[in-house]
């Protein structure tokens, strides 16, 4: 295992997020002053040299009407009325790089998915089989399969700029600043200062989202109404699916207790007690 | 900008984009800079998180930018004035107004002759069989050295201020509900935090842009807003002003650099009866109002000869006036604005046009009249990056017949058409101006592609072609351009650092000047622009300049690039302090007396004039600002509420007179109006922030961000209508139509109009019949019908209905 | 009964998708398990890695089911249980450990081949299912994939189980039974001991 990489999937080692330390790295986005302008995803698709996808009209500002592998940085746009008063609230939507993500855990594929050692959880579509199981065990629903590669793929934080110390993308293309880059722990500090701002200023409601059921997440919201994430397109209170968890866990154990079970079983019964008679004696042979 | 420049005496932007991080109070409206000016809008949300400045938003969408504003208002569309008067209305009967700054810095003082009236609708010297007014009977009164009276007390029935407030007490909370569709409550609500700015130690500013500057009434409308910013003490004020955001990059450079009537640097035009240049600067050289104004327009005549040297050079001598004989002199009353070129085109009088940075087929009004009016001429050239609408005018038949039915085939269009491709913009070098009146060099990123041109290399190539074509055959006008100067070293490609040292003019002694104040109206000056003076010194290109200090600490960054005038970043700055030169707001003082000079920002006004020398709006004969304008508009001297031209319900505030009576309508054969009996709708266009203009629709990544046209629809309209989310609609007007989904949303709603409900449709723009994308042009619906000043179309707020297709 | 001293124990037909189920079941089981835990991930290595692993599991599952459902088709009415494989599967283990006294007689199959047939029978159905929603993740809804996500390998746990039982019973634990079913024949002594009341109903 590469020393800058803290997790790695199906591969002994760290378990994920068990040593995630104040260097790792975030992204906050102040919903409050986003406008919705859609730089980032405009920045994402040309950092990463997507193709264009010409999305069929579904009656909203939205570009796509969710995240493809090729279209990895979306703009939620969530028209609702909030206490009788119209409400459009935008939410930009990519991988949440979750402390303890769900798609590492129930990725089979030894190396596919990795979380470097900053936090990011990447994707190596080298060793991605294209099982999918990431798609189940993400509970943003994130990663998105490619029916052409047949690989998953998703936001990588741009860990190719970062680990040559540039901003993701993202960061570097918002024009009102709605987005920053930084040290998880400071972001955290700035996003609770700024929801603090925002109850003073009558959004009683304001407050963080850094979902505590993935182990937080390096992808940290401000909301006017944190009471709500669900108006902002935000899983309530995201987990990764029990399902997963009993399969890499308790039944994993279960299986492989039948299986070295059986097999050693089955040759210790051989040994104590040998086959069965192989033929009835000839008298037997007319029967009765 | 015609009417920020009758206002204040310069039509631009007061303070600038990073200024606006210093208000208070950010009233958005006739703008929606969230989508169509993201950058510039850090600066709204800088001063939000940094000052918890409140943002209040009316508009008729609740759009992106209400998204993020504190308070959003519904609004007719058209009804602006209302709203604005209204406002006034709230700050003067509420005594919320800056009293002192309006006694010291505005014409509120002055007195006005009697021959000032308003009666139903109407100024007093109205003429309604020419649609003009005479306004001779509404100057000020004069004293025996012909300044103005004043009234320093504002209390004289005919003082300024006691008309202004007459005029304005009819616009009371309710008549702005009946006549904008808002409640009486949501209005006042804004009003309350808007007027909140005329305490001294507070700072309102205004963001608008084209929701105000198309309108039949548009000038007026802006000039509200500015008397409205001037009464809450705001103009000259960090964090105030009143913030015109251009409609692209550079159309405040263009304008900066002149237009059909107007020379660079807002010279006027010469008129065909000015036959003289001595004429010409009399005429344009105003006698100062009042003793202490410094009439910064004085100085017509050292600009104006300057100008000429430039253009004329050695052809250009105090003998031959400079060179005066070769500008061309239109009649007084003679117009060439976008109206008549394309009333002219359609109705056969124009012989060839040359659209450069321009596709008016996609962005005039009325398309089927552009295209009708272009198969009409001889010859058209267009220079253009991609192949527009305007250049395949004559594909309109094939590509897009169901919009354009009485729209000519082809084979029956003899115009000759010329397309010229050309570079664009990341592929030349120069400067562009953006709002904030910044000169900003930018350098090419990569040569132009194929056999694209740069424009300057197209404009040569036609100036040296023609100059030859004169020289040898002759012709009408020929010394016109025969005696025109082309001394660039690289004639055929002129080198635009080159033509900058010229825009910006060199002295006596050949070195470049620093300052408009070195010009001299004896021809051993020469200068392009007087306004850009001081942008290209012997310092090196200042447009150049990269420095993101910032001394004050108010985002003033003076030495990044170069502000005209002077690199003066907020305009009027003068008027942030009182008469003795105190500033209102200690905290945000742009400029300080300090007893012998102003130190801070480079203030509007004499660096070294004491605080008491002169008044605070050097370019205007008053010497102050103006609440009240005379001869500056085709409109009475205070700005009245008057309806779109189309608009579904009469004016209630004079039915008898509805819309602008001095607005201009064509009325040729195919520029019909509709009645709100068959078109009950108002439609509105606008902008998004995924595309430009119809440019980006060729370009992939925009594409993707919005590839479809589509109408909003308010949500009650579409249960009317049998709307779904995404149906397929059409929607049409007396002048034609289009079709596209529906966008059923609740951020349109229905408004309470004057006991009615009045809808409201919503028309991006952006598409057309040729691009990556594609769709119909949305100005199939507007009318041909224009600002009488400013000549702009009347694109929001027409009449339209609309209905399910499939 | 054949003349030579042979009896058949199972014909061709029944042979070949007996083979048919045992081979793609060992396909889909070793692939399966290259999924199943990172340490037998070298298992996709041997069938062509893992993305191919990946990509012809589901086709060896297909190929598994169908047969099955064939041998389905063949044997369900053989498999029913009465009431004596009752009471030879509640003294099964007395059969473990050779002492065959109190144990009814079994017929064609003894109890725990039946057991074992439908077993194997309800794991496919539950194997095909969830394995449709785990081919195709995304056309699927989530709730369908969180469940299948856990059915799958709970499923081929039970399947792979009994038929680790079930080969060594085939082979090793039952001398001669592996003969039947790949030549297809058994002696008359043999069928006598294992099947003694299918052995007198064909001797009739």
């Amino acid at each position: 295992m590469s020393q800058d990489l803290q997790a790695v999937s199906a591969t002994p080692g760290g378990a994920a997020g068990s040593d995630v330390d104040t260097t790792s790295l975030a992204k906050l986005i102040d919903t409050s002053t986003c406008i919705g302008c859609k730089a980032c995803e405009a920045a994402c698709q040309e950092w990463n040299d997507h193709p264009v996808t010409l999305a069929p009209f579904d009656g909203t500002y939205q570009s796509q009407p969710d995240l493809s592998h090729s279209f990895w940085n979306l703009i939620k746009f969530n028209e609702t009325e909030i206490d009788g008063a119209p409400a459009w609230l935008m939410s930009k939507y990519q991988c949440m790089h979750c402390i303890d993500p769900g798609c590492l855990r129930s990725c089979p594929a030894p190396g596919a998915i990795v979380q470097h050692a900053n936090g990011i959880v990447d994707f190596v579509p080298e060793q991605c089989i294209g099982c999918g199981y990431c798609m189940t065990g993400c509970p943003f629903d994130v990663p998105k399969f490619d029916p052409y590669t047949k690989k998953v793929y998703k936001c990588t934080l741009c860990t190719d700029r970062v680990s040559v110390g540039l901003e993701p993308a993202c960061i570097k293309a918002c024009p009102t600043s709605c987005l920053t880059f930084g040290a998880r722990d400071e972001l955290i500090q700035i996003a609770e200062e700024r929801a603090e701002t925002l109850r003073e200023d009558g959004f009683q409601a304001a407050g963080v989202y850094n979902p505590a059921g993935v182990g937080g997440t390096q992808v940290l919201y401000v909301l006017r109404h944190a009471d709500q994430p669900e108006a902002y397109g935000l899983p309530a209170d995201p987990q990764i699916p029990w399902t997963v968890t009993l399969w890499k866990g308790p039944l994993k154990w279960l299986g492989n207790l039948v299986f070295v079970g059986g097999v050693l079983g089955a040759f210790l019964h051989y040994v104590r007690y040998g086959p069965q008679a192989e033929e009835a004696p000839e008298d037997a042979r007319d029967g009765e | 900008m015609a009417s920020l420049a009758a206002t204040f005496g310069r039509g631009a932007m007061t303070n600038g984009w990073t200024d606006v991080a210093n208000a208070d109070v950010i009233l958005v409206m006739g703008g929606n800079p969230a989508e169509n000016h993201p950058v510039g809008f850090r600066f709204t949300m800088e001063a939000k998180r940094n000052r918890r400045a409140r943002i209040v938003t009316v508009d008729p969408r609740f759009n992106r930018t209400a998204a993020v504003s504190d308070q959003y208002v519904p609004i007719r569309a058209g009804s602006d004035i209302a709203f604005l008067g209204g406002l006034l209305n709230h700050a003067l009967a509420n005594d919320l107004y800056h009293r002192e700054y309006v006694a010291s810095h505005t014409n509120a003082t002055f007195i006005v002759g009697e021959g000032y009236g308003f009666e139903n609708g109407l100024f007093s010297g109205w003429d309604g069989e020419s649609e003009t007014y005479d306004t001779s009977g509404w100057g000020y009164e004069l004293d025996g050295d012909g300044y103005a009276r004043v009234d320093e007390t504002m209390e004289h029935p005919r003082s300024v201020f006691q008309l202004m407030r007459e005029h304005y007490s009819r616009y009371t909370p309710q008549m702005v509900s009946d006549i904008c569709g808002c409640t009486a409550e949501e209005f006042t609500r804004a009003a309350e935090v808007i007027c909140s700015t005329g305490a001294a130690g507070r700072a309102g500013t205004i963001l608008y842009a084209l929701g105000w500057t198309q309108h039949s009434h548009s000038v007026q409308l802006i000039h509200t807003a500015a008397m409205l910013q001037l009464i809450l003490g705001n103009i000259g004020m960090p964090g105030g002003g009143i913030n015109a955001q251009r409609g692209h990059s550079n159309i405040q450079g263009a304008t900066d650099l002149g237009a059909w009537n107007a020379l660079p640097g807002y010279l006027k035009i010469p008129r065909a009866h000015q036959a003289s240049l001595q004429d010409y600067i009399d005429e344009n050289s105003p006698r100062p109002l009042r003793p202490n104004s410094m009439n910064y327009w004085s100085n017509t005549n050292r600009f104006m000869v300057s100008l000429l040297k430039a253009w004329y050079g050695d052809n250009a001598a105090a003998a031959n006036g400079f060179g005066y004989d070769n500008l061309p002199k239109p009649d007084a009353d003679d117009d060439y604005s976008w109206a008549t070129i394309f009333e002219r085109a359609y109705t056969g009088d124009l012989e060839g046009l040359v659209s450069f940075g321009m596709n008016p087929v996609a962005g005039g009004p009325n398309t089927p009249k552009m295209l009708e009016g272009l198969a009409n001429l001889r010859w058209l050239i267009v220079a253009e990056c991609f192949e527009t609408e305007t250049a395949a005018f004559w594909k309109a038949a094939d590509a897009a017949g169901e919009y354009y039915p009485g729209a000519r085939a082809a084979a029956d269009i003899d115009t000759e058409v010329f397309l010229l491709p050309a570079a664009c913009f990341a592929e030349k070098d120069g400067t562009m101006v953006n709002s904030s009146r910044w000169l900003q060099w930018k350098h090419a990123a990569l040569d132009p592609p194929g056999d694209a041109w740069k424009d300057q290399d197209i404009i040569a190539a036609l100036f040296l072609r023609l100059q030859e074509l004169y020289r040898e055959e002759g012709g009408a006008g020929a010394d016109s351009l025969l005696n025109m100067t082309w001394d660039w070293r690289n004639p055929r490609s002129p080198d635009l650092a080159e033509v900058s040292r010229e825009i910006n003019g060199r002295g006596p002694d050949g070195r470049q000047i620093s300052s408009f104040a070195e010009l001299a109206d004896d021809g051993s000056t020469v200068c392009g622009n007087w306004l850009y003076a001081g942008s290209f010194t012997e310092d090196g290109n200042m447009a150049a300049r990269r420095g993101q200090e910032d001394p004050t600490g108010l985002g003033l960054y003076a030495g990044w690039a170069w502000n005209w005038p002077l690199n003066r970043r907020i305009l009027y700055n003068r008027a942030s302090a009182d008469a003795e030169g105190n500033p209102w707001d200690p905290e945000r003082a742009p400029i300080r007396w300090d007893g012998s000079t102003w130190v801070g920002d480079v203030p509007d006004y004499g660096a070294t004039a004491a605080p008491d020398a002169f008044g605070a709006f050097i370019m205007v004969p008053e010497g102050v600002a103006r609440l009240y304008t005379v001869d500056s508009f085709a409109e009475g001297p205070l700005p009245e509420h008057y309806e779109p031209v189309e608009s579904p319900v009469d004016n209630l505030l004079h039915p008898e007179v509805g819309s602008n009576p001095a607005a201009r309508t064509m009325m040729s054969a195919i520029d019909s109006l509709g009645s709100p009996e068959d078109y009950p709708y108002i439609g509105t266009t606008y902008r998004l922030t995924e595309h430009y203009h119809y440019w980006t629709k060729n370009v992939d990544g925009p594409s993707e961000l919005q590839p479809h046209f589509f109408v909003e629809v308010p949500e009650e309209l579409a249960a009317e209508k049998a709307i779904a989310n995404g149906d397929t609609v059409r929607v049409w007007s007396a002048r034609g139509e289009v079709r596209g989904q529906a966008m059923v949303t609740r951020r349109m709603r229905g408004l309470q109009v004057d006991g009615r409900t009045i809808y409201q449709v919503g028309l991006p723009i952006h598409w057309g019949f040729l691009g990556r994308v594609t769709g119909p042009l949305v100005n199939n619906l507007s009318p041909s019908v224009f600002d009488p000043n400013s000549g702009t179309p009347e694109y929001k707020g027409f009449l339209v209905n609309i209905e399910k297709i499939a | 009964m054949a003349s030579d001293g042979r009896v058949t124990r199972f014909n061709a037909a029944e042979r070949i998708v007996h083979w048919v189920v045992a081979l793609a079941f060992g396909y889909a089981a070793l692939t399966g398990l290259a999924l199943w835990s990172p340490r037998l991930f070298w298992l996709a290595a041997v069938f062509g890695g893992g993305t191919t692993a990946r990509a012809w599991h589901p086709w060896g599952g297909v190929v598994f089911t169908a047969a099955l459902a064939v041998m389905f088709l063949k044997w369900a009415r053989a498999m029913r249980i009465d009431a004596d494989d009752r009471t030879w599967l509640a003294r099964a283990h007395r059969y473990a450990v050779h002492d065959h006294a109190g144990l009814p007689e079994p017929g064609r199959f003894n109890a725990g081949q039946k057991a074992l047939f439908w077993l194997q029978s309800a794991a496919a159905a539950l194997l095909l299912a969830s394995g449709v929603v785990l081919w195709l993740p995304e056309s699927m809804p989530r709730a369908l994939r969180e469940a299948s996500i856990l059915i799958h390998p709970l499923a081929a746990v039970a399947s792979i189980g009994g038929i680790i039982l079930h080969v060594y019973m085939g082979t090793a634990a039952v001398p001669k039974a592996l003969r039947g079913m790949i030549q297809g024949w058994v002696t008359p002594r043999w069928a006598a001991l294992h099947h003694p009341k299918w052995y007198r109903e064909i001797r009739k």
